[in-house]
């Protein structure tokens, strides 16, 4: 058989990312008190829950930036936090990160962000990271001419799909998103979750992503796990969370039947 | 451990059959690349996809600018074996390949296009920086009109530009006061002309090499300090949020600094003289046997009180120049990360420059006026 030394990739199932009783202390604040779930590969789920649940703590946890108080992350079966630092680094490579606003390198243009990670992380020739570049744009929908802009030259949109395009650039095997759709106005947002969920079904890229936004959820998302009180207080389909009898939830979703009406419990 | 063969080329009855195997990925993109290019496809290949294991988007971006520019109508070619998840991602790169390449980069410039450009830029830093004067002296003399405008609590400035800095300005100034009585110790010993040395050190570092020294670490500290302050509160829009609450930036940011220096600097430029003093009465006492007395004895004689004070009065036109250059530059900063760096940096070089050209300027013009 072939000599690869790339970790080979568990052929398809199986889950990819796995956490497991995480525990966040800040002080006497215990933010997460054993949060356990699992993702399982090429599935795209969201990650909600209300201000100060510690979504975006746990997904710095998750992404091996901020150490948890107790439990385990591992991703492609890698433990985040004590695996040997060579290990780590590996994955790193495997998984790509959306920050919440783009986190774009400033003195950069598009495409040279786009490149950083090619030229970090493979010895390519600059042509074929040109080319790589000009296709990681146009698979995050972006046109070709915005290569050559700076990020403060685009507007909201572009910049997260710029962002998505760096984050995509080594090809990873999990995709994580930080609110992807904050900020940006309904049309321009749901051309992301489709642009999202493309990513999904034709790369083949799992994707997490930490949101608040109704409508990435009712229209392209596989599972909602949802964080309450420090624990997974619901994990299931959008009908099997809305069917969960609890105040926040209850809230959040009735949100959507003020201004739909009875369009909540159908889809 | 053999390298992977990614793919063979097979042979048979006329028919040629491209068996794709392994994964190509992005990790393996290198070595897939250059098995490539050595790859010559007969006319009528067919392409059996069935031994792949796995190919993400960058593999199957490599494979199709190969086989495109190996056949001339390669989507012609006819693919066997392929699933359905690697068959989506084909298609898809396909369409977006189809899009065709990026546009080509800028052409370079000639050098005579560049040496405009930068000569151009030249007189837009020195408009800018004379319009920002401009607009330093009208805060100023808006708020003297109305002198409760003037914000109090922005004068901590002067704490950090004056007292903060005390420490470095003496010692430096010390320094620069023993090696100057040093070198004009060593001559004048030789003359028999030891006392002579209090009347080079005592005009020489009153007039110009306090002042100086003091302008150059103060240009250093305060003036890079201005800049990254402002420019990093142009980043996070915070002066544009003082624009809409009603205020005035150049009153609320600008005149505090400005003031806040030239009150400041001359105050430091006063302990660099007598720093610089007792540094050399220090070294004379050792090296020359001068007596403190006699050297303070010798000062009182020799040192015109004019010297002092045209040391001390060119203080508040440096420290004008470096806060004017060290808030314009973080007022026009670009809006990204490394400009700010830039920016500070730029300013300590002109306003180190700025001050040297002053005090050249001051020294023909005193000269000609004879002071």
């Amino acid at each position: 058989m072939v000599a690869d030394p790339e970790p080979q990739v568990a052929p398809d199932r199986g889950p990819v990312i796995e956490v497991d009783g995480i525990v966040t202390r800040f002080g006497a604040q215990t933010v997460h008190d054993g949060v356990s779930f699992s993702v399982p590969r090429g599935s795209l789920v969201a990650l909600i829950g209300g201000s100060g649940s510690g979504k975006s703590v746990l997904l710095r946890e998750m992404i091996g930036l901020h150490r948890p108080s107790g439990g385990q992350v591992r991703l492609l079966g890698t433990d985040m936090w004590s695996a040997p630092q060579a290990e780590r680094n590996a994955v790193r490579r495997r998984f790509g990160m959306m920050f919440q606003d783009g986190a774009l390198f400033s003195s950069l243009s598009v495409a040279q962000n786009v490149a950083v990670p090619l030229h970090e992380h493979t010895r390519l020739a600059a042509a074929t990271i040109d080319q790589l570049v000009a296709l990681r744009l146009l698979q995050a929908g972006l046109p070709a001419d915005a290569g050559g802009k700076m990020p403060s030259a685009l507007s909201g949109g572009m910049r997260k799909r710029a962002a998505i395009a760096r984050a995509i650039a080594l090809e990873p095997e999990i995709l994580f998103l930080d609110e992807p759709t904050s900020g940006l106005d309904p049309i321009t947002a749901r051309g992301f979750d489709r642009l999202v969920r493309s990513l999904v079904d034709e790369l083949g890229i799992t994707v997490l992503v930490v949101t608040h936004d109704l409508d990435t959820l009712l229209t392209v998302v596989d599972r909602v796990i949802v964080l309450s009180q420090g624990r997974v207080l619901a994990d299931g389909s959008v009908a099997e969370v809305t069917a969960v009898d609890d105040r926040w939830l209850n809230e959040y979703f009735s949100v959507r039947t003020i201004l739909h009406g009875d369009r909540i419990d159908g889809s | 451990m053999t390298e992977p063969t990614w793919f063979r080329l097979h042979t048979e009855g006329g028919r040629s059959v491209l068996y794709l195997q392994g994964a190509w990925r992005l990790a393996r993109l290198e070595s897939i690349e250059a098995r490539l290019q050595r790859l010559t496809l007969p006319a009528d290949t067919g392409i059996d996809a069935s031994a792949l294991e796995q190919i993400d988007s960058a593999g199957a971006m490599v494979l199709l600018r190969r086989l495109d520019l190996e056949v001339d109508a390669a989507s012609t070619l006819a693919w066997t074996g392929l699933n359905e998840g690697h068959r989506r991602i084909i298609d898809r790169v396909r369409e977006q390949l189809a899009v065709g390449p990026p546009p080509p980069a800028p052409r370079r410039q000639s050098w005579l296009a560049g040496v405009g450009r930068r000569v151009t830029l030249l007189v837009e830093l020195l408009t800018g920086h004379a319009n920002q004067l401009g607009g330093t002296l009208v805060a100023m003399a808006s708020l003297l009109l109305r002198p409760h405008r003037l914000r109090m609590r922005e004068l901590v400035q002067l704490e950090q530009t004056g007292l903060d800095a005390i420490p470095v300005v003496a010692l430096v100034t010390a320094l620069i006061g023993v090696v100057m009585a040093y070198l004009l110790g060593l001559q004048a010993e030789q003359y028999g002309a030891n006392i002579f040395v209090v009347d080079g050190v005592g005009i020489g570092a009153t007039r110009e090499f306090a002042p100086i020294i003091v302008a150059v670490v103060v240009a250093g500290r305060s003036g890079a300090a201005f800049t990254a302050q402002l420019g990093s509160m142009r980043l996070t829009e915070e002066i544009d949020a003082i624009r809409t609450l009603g205020l005035d930036p150049w009153q609320v940011l600008v005149v505090p600094r400005v003031l806040a220096l030239m009150l400041a600097l001359p105050l430091l430029v006063f302990v660099g003289d007598v720093m610089s003093l007792l540094g050399a009465m220090a070294i004379t006492g050792s090296m020359l046997d001068i007596t403190a007395t006699a050297f303070v004895a010798r000062l009182q004689d020799v040192l015109d009180v004019r010297h002092v004070l045209v040391g001390l009065l060119k203080a508040p036109v440096f420290a004008l120049v470096i806060a004017v250059i060290g808030t314009r530059m973080g007022m026009t900063v670009g809006r990204d990360t490394r400009a700010v760096g830039a920016a500070t940096t730029s300013t300590v070089v002109q306003s180190i420059v700025a001050v040297i050209l002053l005090d050249a300027a001051f020294a023909v013009l005193l000269q000609a006026m004879e002071i």
